[in-house]
């Protein structure tokens, strides 16, 4: 045992020396993750906040100014233009000057008055979603508002008391996330894109060249068993995918004010068992890839793409086609992003994300296996 | 060159009576419907210096994967150092070492810091690492380098410490596939040395190469084409054996031209480039002398060719075998 140990400490020692003589390779897995880090939070936003928006009131009465007030005074809008034509949308969307636009028709007031139900068109640029799908709730919400202020207004002038009216409120709050910002969502997400890369792409580079070196053949005739390799091989990088995922827990914490609500257990039994599927996946593409070209290309293709695009990080999964949702339950992203999330904002445990825990476990041990076996087979060839 | 400190493990002592250091019997590899090792026999005697030789793809370094037990033979035996080594690979494996043309040294890493791999990899104590890194740093005359990036190092240099590294756990037999690949030939003589004094410390040494001249200076050759052993014995043996024919050199400028013309003689049985004259095998009994050659070929219109008899060296030898096999 103490001879494994030996070995196993000499690969290990061996594999942080390449790291230490190699700034690239340092670069790629110290000092990148920060850069992402900081890269996406601050200039990849989807925070909505100060849509502009076209106002066109063509009823000029002091009750739809005192609508538009409403937009005015809103965070979330800022009224850059006041147009008088159907036709000013068309400019201000085409030019991009506005992606919001509130038109009032004639009669606003007068149909309020006379008890009629008055129509506001809201119309949203759908060319950015995210935006358009905010601002549309914005306005439904302040519409309501408006409403309830209109009926309240004349419950007052009807002398009615409404307490004794039952009516319905809707409050839309939104949890885990009150102010619904982008870098509380975005951070804990992109924590998993970092280690799928640097786990993925790092663990398929260096088993590819240590074949082209000819060390591997020279360890096959040695004494060191294949475990005591991929042991020797992989502890290095999951010491270092931890040390990335501390990094960005305490910089996202640091800079972005990032809650960590739950269990750090939690958060580490996920990176765990999300580091070795990535680990499985990374000697997969070794024991298949000819050269370190195609690793490097096969490697972007199955950790970088799938944990970008298809682990909900950057795209709601429910909102992609069902082709790719499918697809993206054949990748280990789409489970950590939601342990992530739900450790970070929502303080979710181990016992509540058990479907998820269990999704990695099973494709950590599903590609550890069929990754040793290939290797095995490889070699004996 | 240095000789080895008395306190450090040598290699077991030849022992005429102990088993071969290698024995194959039948040995058997095959790749789908290619049959790379085809049935060999083979024994090595232990504390020599044993030359397998082959043309490229000939099953060499298929046969030096049995041996070695990282690939499993189709059929037959192989005992190595007493060991079967296809049922008991891990039995045999510190007592072997090995080294390919590829040096497997990490460029990135020091002098000292690949020996220190390579005896964490075999789990050397320290005291032992110590003794044999000083005797292997002496060996490859890397004395006062130790600290030098591997990447910074000539080939000749590198390929001495790939023989160190390969010997860093003292083997009592060590496997060369094609070592001196793609060295200059000073390197090569000088590495030729440091397998000289291994062989003399009672190492057994197994090495391929496709330099014919490499052959000569080995104890016994065993030669593979197709997957099978066309020859073996000691380089002597094989050439008394396996040649009865005799050897014109023909020194031309014109070496082209005179190649076609040669092949084409009838009484020509074999005509290959040899160095930088040409080699034409004729039969013993044939009345072809040199000075009969050199007329023919004047008559024949090729500037005045120099012609003269030489003993068969170990390339004609295989040369003709090789054509007799094809």
């Amino acid at each position: 045992m103490s001879g494994a140990l030996v070995r196993m400490g000499a690969i290990v020692r061996k594999e942080f020396r390449h790291l230490g003589r190699d700034p690239r390779m340092l670069l790629a897995v110290v000092i990148t993750p920060v850069i992402q880090l900081l890269l996406f939070a601050y200039a990849i936003s989807f925070d909505v906040e100060n849509v502009p928006t076209i106002v066109i009131d063509l009823d000029r009465t002091p009750t739809s100014r005192s609508y538009l007030e409403k937009y005015e005074a809103s965070p979330f809008f800022e009224v850059v233009e006041h147009g008088s034509t159907l036709a000013d949308v068309d400019d201000a969307f085409d030019h991009n000057t506005a992606r919001v636009a509130v038109v009032i028709s004639a009669g606003f007031a007068r149909t309020l008055d006379g008890g009629g139900q008055a129509q506001v068109a809201v119309l949203v640029d759908g060319s950015e979603p995210t935006a358009a799908k905010v601002a549309q709730t914005y306005s439904v919400a302040l519409n309501q508002l408006y409403t309830q202020q209109l009926t309240r207004a004349w419950a007052d002038a009807q002398g009615l008391d409404l307490s004794s009216l039952g009516m319905l409120e809707p409050r839309v709050r939104t949890w885990y996330n009150p102010e619904r910002r982008s870098s509380d969502f975005l951070i804990p997400g992109l924590m998993v894109v970092i280690i799928a890369i640097v786990t993925v792409q790092q663990t398929a580079v260096t088993l590819v060249r240590e074949r082209d070196l000819g060390t591997q053949e020279q360890l096959e005739v040695s004494p060191m068993r294949r475990i005591e390799l991929m042991v020797g091989k992989l502890l290095p990088w999951t010491l270092i995918a931890f040390l990335d995922v501390v990094m960005i827990t305490l910089l996202g914490r640091a800079l972005f004010g990032i809650p960590l609500r739950g269990q750090p257990v939690a958060l580490a039994l996920g990176a765990a068992l999300f580091v070795f599927a990535s680990l499985g996946m990374g000697l997969l593409i070794s024991a298949i890839a000819p050269s370190m070209d195609t690793a490097n290309i096969i490697a972007l293709l199955i950790a970088f793409l799938p944990s970008f695009l298809l682990s909900g990080f950057a795209f709601d999964l429910a909102q992609v086609p069902i082709v790719l949702q499918w697809l993206a339950y054949a990748f280990p992203a789409q489970y950590m992003v939601t342990i992530s999330r739900a450790v970070f904002l929502k303080g979710a445990g181990v016992a509540d994300l058990w479907p998820e825990f269990a999704a990695l476990a099973a494709y950590a041990a599903v590609m550890l296996g069929i990754s040793s076996l290939l290797y095995g087979r490889r070699s004996s060839r | 060159m240095t000789d080895r400190p008395d306190d450090v493990p040598r290699p077991p002592e030849k022992d005429a009576g102990a088993e071969p250091a290698i024995s194959l019997r039948g040995l058997t590899k095959t790749f789908g419907d290619f049959t790379a090792v085809d049935g060999i026999d083979l024994d090595v005697p232990r504390g020599q210096i044993f030359g397998f030789l082959g043309p490229n793809g000939s099953g060499k370094t298929t046969t030096i994967r049995m041996l070695t037990g990282t690939l499993r033979p189709r059929a037959g035996t192989a005992r190595v150092l007493g060991v079967d080594v296809v049922r008991h690979p891990d039995r045999v494996k510190r007592r072997i070492g090995y080294m390919s043309q590829k040096f497997a040294l990490f460029e990135d890493m020091t002098v000292d810091e690949n020996l220190r791999f390579y005896a964490g990899v075999y789990d050397l104590p320290a005291e032992r690492f110590a003794a044999q890194r000083e005797y292997v740093l002496r060996m490859a005359d890397l004395v006062g380098r130790e600290d030098e990036l591997t990447r910074n190092l000539s080939v000749g240099w590198r390929q001495r410490l790939a023989l160190g590294a390969a010997t860093i756990h003292s083997p009592e037999l060590l496997f060369l596939d094609e070592p001196t690949s793609g060295v200059d030939p000073v390197a090569r003589r000088q590495f030729w040395d440091l397998l000289y004094d291994l062989a003399s410390r009672g190492v057994t040494l197994f090495v391929t190469t496709h330099y014919m001249d490499e052959a000569a200076h080995c104890n016994r050759l065993a030669f593979i084409y197709r997957g099978r052993i066309i020859a073996d014995g000691s380089p002597s043996e094989i050439r008394s054996e396996h040649m009865d024919q005799r050897i014109l050199d023909i020194s031309t400028p014109d070496v082209d031209a005179v190649l076609p013309w040669l092949e084409a003689a009838d009484d020509v049985q074999e005509a290959y480039l040899s160095g930088a004259s040409l080699h034409a095998v004729v039969a013993a009994d044939s009345p072809l002398t040199p000075a009969a050659l050199t007329g023919r070929l004047a008559a024949a219109g090729f500037a005045r060719p120099d012609v003269v008899e030489v003993p068969a060296t170990i390339e004609d030898v295989f040369v003709n075998l090789v054509a007799r096999h094809r």
